[in-house]
């Protein structure tokens, strides 16, 4: 039964996978009726706090509770309790979408008559009709995400954990994801994702929790991080030395700038975003000065970390993975 | 049937039936996925022809084209074959419950399962379950073709019933050290390849096609020893009343495959329980 206790609550989490620390001493608390993003680069160690909560592998050390039950000592009532959906769609590939809805409603617990209506509802819910039929292998990847949300939601969890639920999505897909999320919120339903993706986590999140190499770097609510990071900025980069001087005496005055002289780089500060982009756009139009690009910019993940630890993340591919 | 009585908005929450106990759960969840499994087998094509194409081919291709080469003193070449393959389709039930074990883990199945509030034992029940349905298919069709083809088995009164324990005992061991490699080894083609390095060879060197007597000696002195030899040359002296010799399993080739089965199981079921419990997927 739903208590009053925290959705998550871990204490000094840790997890070793022979020499290498996965997850160290990992505080953690998710409040009920949140939802709270773990965001962290390839490797933070995301995933294996999830594997954790879940009951899907053991702390090395620390203990964690979930919905009030100690994942250790009380993993099947955590198991009522949560309902995960992992980051590789575990779906049965060679079932159909429906026949997948209706598996997991069974191992539920629904006879096999009511998991047959559950796993229709769910079809119609999450607009999976058109593909319910086909087998799961031979469907897209969004809407293999669909069903595999779906076949989470057979029943009512007090938390739903999604292990990057969007990571490889097109844009429609994670809309969708994005909108059954803030649903799901709306009926009362605690929510633990984890994303690479600052902009899902600012978007969704009423909590984000910062990971890296395994331990939580920074947490707050969006706006207090982003308070920390810095808002969007408006890059005017010039197209040489002498532009890029010219402008600095034209902008300087007007705006408080940051300058990076080597890529003949000026910021602004955009925290009305679009209408400064305007702005400052007007002021370079007016210069006369010509330049290369003028661009309204969101903080990367990785700027976000180096705002935080002062210390960039050291995963390479990161980047490419960062939206923008 | 009312769709309507679902409250669909709030996530179906009402229509969850109260919970037995862990007895009626565990068998519950143990045919529901036996049932997955098996409604799964007729869309891998290449799951269903290891226990299906891959014996028919085996008992063609020895039978018309080598057998006319082979000639074993005192009986017909279907007669000695046929036994053979059955033994040989046992041990091969390891790759095919390896495989299919080792998908499950790599596809992130298993956790899915794992999560859910069944009981974890179902679990594995059913990947050995199912497995061992899917090996019952195979060897209905080896037996099926062999009978077809001239096979003539002699299993008058208490032998028919000898050769059915051997056959389950056989499928027991098999699959079990099939899920066990299934999950030490974690990819399926890995587990293919590996699954087919081994057995073939063994399956070659056990009598299975001709007699290990008259082997070289570096192949025949592995074929004495070679637990798959037991298999064959059981089914074989229960099926046709023949006697094996060289080593003391061929000569005792029914309580040797016993013992083999037995210790099979002894060590992999343990060792497969304690894997399942532990494996950390990365």
């Amino acid at each position: 039964m739903p208590s009053s206790a925290p959705a998550v609550a871990a204490e000094r989490l840790t997890k070793k996978f022979g020499p290498f620390t996965a997850v160290d001493s990992f505080d953690f608390v998710v409040p009920r009726g949140n939802i709270v993003a773990l965001l962290g680069p390839n490797g933070a160690g995301k995933t294996t706090v999830v594997r954790m909560l879940a009951t899907l592998t053991e702390p090395t050390s620390g203990s964690a509770r979930v919905c009030g039950h100690d994942i250790l000592r009380e993993a099947d009532a955590v198991r009522q309790a949560i309902s995960l959906t992992g980051q590789f769609a575990a779906l049965e590939p060679n079932l159909t979408a429906r026949e997948n809805l209706v598996l997991m409603a069974r191992l539920r617990g629904y006879a096999k008559a009511s998991a047959v209506r559950v796993a229709d509802a769910l079809v119609e819910r999450y607009e999976i009709g058109e593909f319910r039929d086909k087998l799961v292998k031979s469907i897209s990847g969004g809407q293999r995400r669909r069903v595999d949300l779906a076949a989470s939601l057979v029943v009512q969890p007090e938390l739903v954990v999604l292990d990057e639920p969007t990571t490889g999505l097109d844009p429609r897909s994670r809309q969708v994801v994005w909108s059954a999320v803030r649903e799901l919120v709306g009926q009362g339903v605690t929510v633990l994702l984890t994303t690479q993706y600052l902009e899902e986590a600012d978007e969704l999140a009423d909590q984000i929790v910062f990971i890296d190499h395994g331990r939580g770097v920074a947490r707050g609510t969006p706006a207090q991080l982003r308070a920390q990071i810095g808002d969007h900025r408006v890059d005017v980069v010039a197209t040489d030395a002498a532009g890029f001087e010219s402008l600095v005496r034209t902008l300087g005055p007007v705006f408080p700038l940051t300058l990076a002289p080597e890529k003949r780089t000026l910021s602004v500060p955009a925290p009305r975003e679009v209408l400064d982009l305007a702005a400052v756009t007007q002021a370079v139009a007016a210069s006369g000065v010509p330049v290369a690009e003028v661009a309204l910019r969101r903080p990367t993940l990785d700027d976000a970390f180096l705002a935080l630890t002062g210390t960039p993340t050291d995963a390479q591919d990161n980047q490419l993975e960062v939206s923008v | 049937m009312t769709t309507a009585t679902i409250d669909v908005a709030r996530a179906l929450p009402d229509a969850l039936p109260a919970r037995p106990n862990r007895a009626v759960r565990y068998l519950r969840e143990t045919v529901v996925l036996v049932g997955r499994s098996l409604r799964a087998v007729p869309r891998v094509p290449e799951r269903l022809s290891d226990v299906t194409i891959q014996p028919v081919m085996f008992t063609l291709l020895f039978l018309y084209v080598f057998g006319s080469a082979i000639h074993i003193p005192g009986m017909r070449y279907q007669d000695y074959l046929l036994p053979g393959l059955i033994g040989q389709s046992l041990a091969f039930g390891v790759i095919g419950a390896g495989v299919a074990t080792a998908t499950d883990f790599a596809t992130g199945v298993t956790d899915r399962f794992r999560s859910l509030p069944v009981t974890r034992l179902s679990v594995i029940t059913a990947q050995v379950l199912g497995q061992m349905i899917e090996q019952v298919l195979g060897m209905a069709i080896v037996i099926g073709i062999g009978l077809a083809l001239g096979w003539r088995p002699d299993l008058a009164g208490a032998r028919a019933l000898e050769l059915v324990g051997l056959i389950a005992l056989g499928l027991c061991a098999f699959t079990w050290f099939g899920v066990l490699m299934g999950m030490l080894v974690r990819s399926s083609d890995a587990m293919q390849g590996l699954g087919f390095a081994i057995m073939l060879p063994l399956s070659f060197l056990a009598g299975t096609f001709v007699p290990i007597s008259g082997m070289k000696e570096v192949p025949r002195v592995i074929g004495e020893w070679d637990p798959l030899s037991t298999l064959v040359a059981a089914v074989r002296q229960v099926c046709q009343g023949t006697s094996s010799s060289g080593s003391w399993p061929l000569e005792h080739p029914v309580v040797a495959m016993v013992g083999w089965c037995l210790l099979i199981t002894a060590v992999c079921v343990p060792l497969a329980l304690r894997r399942y419990r532990r494996v950390t997927a990365a």
